[in-house]
């Protein structure tokens, strides 16, 4: 198999959404439900890693 | 004597669905997706399936680390308690992982994470899987 070789914005997106849709589908009963509860889960991983990384910034140099 | 059997009925039952749920939860800890499938929920059984499936092959694709059991550090068995929540995946996983772990480069380490988050996703819906198979929800 060929190494998958992904960015670290495209590492954090591909984690978010595959986590996001599991938990949707296993904690919500309604389809609507499940993709508001995803697309909100989704919306907090991106937002929570992008604002840890900022606060890190300072510290990397 | 009504009463009685009536009880005794309803204990043989409780003792069959238990039976059932334990393995529907054995099931869905074996092949993700399979104990919803067993139940007949079929978008979450196909749902687990592929997101368990996707994090774990592309873990494996970026070279993750996939844990064993057979070492010192108590992390690690840890590590591998997190992965062997994927079930047979994880063995899946391990043969496509042919050229080894390489954590040298992120992808390395971001793949190990993506392994870890598809066992312990795995565990969260075999959990469900049981909880459903018991009536608690659905």
């Amino acid at each position: 198999m060929t190494p998958l070789r992904l960015s670290h914005w495209q590492s954090l997106l591909l984690f978010a959404f595959l986590v996001s849709i599991a938990l949707g589908v296993l904690s919500r009963r309604s389809p609507t439900e499940q993709v508001k509860y995803a697309a909100r889960s989704l919306f907090w991983f991106l937002l929570i890693a992008i604002g840890i990384g900022w606060l890190m910034y300072p510290f990397s140099r | 004597m009504n009463d009685e059997t009536t009880a005794s009925e309803q204990s043989v039952r409780t003792v069959h669905s238990d039976r059932r749920a334990a393995f529907i939860a054995l099931a869905a800890w074996l092949v993700p997706g399979l104990g919803h499938a067993l139940m007949k929920m079929w978008g979450r059984a196909l749902a687990c399936l592929l997101c368990v499936g996707a994090l774990l092959l592309c873990g494996a694709g970026m070279r993750g680390n996939l844990f064993t059991w057979e070492t010192p550090d108590p992390f690690s068995r840890l590590g591998f308690i997190a992965d062997a929540g994927s079930g047979l995946f994880y063995w899946v996983a391990r043969s496509v992982e042919v050229g080894g772990p390489d954590v040298s480069h992120s992808d390395g380490d971001y793949g190990t994470r993506l392994i870890a988050a598809a066992g312990v996703l795995n565990l969260l819906a075999a959990l469900h899987a049981y909880e459903a198979a018991r009536g608690r929800k659905a």
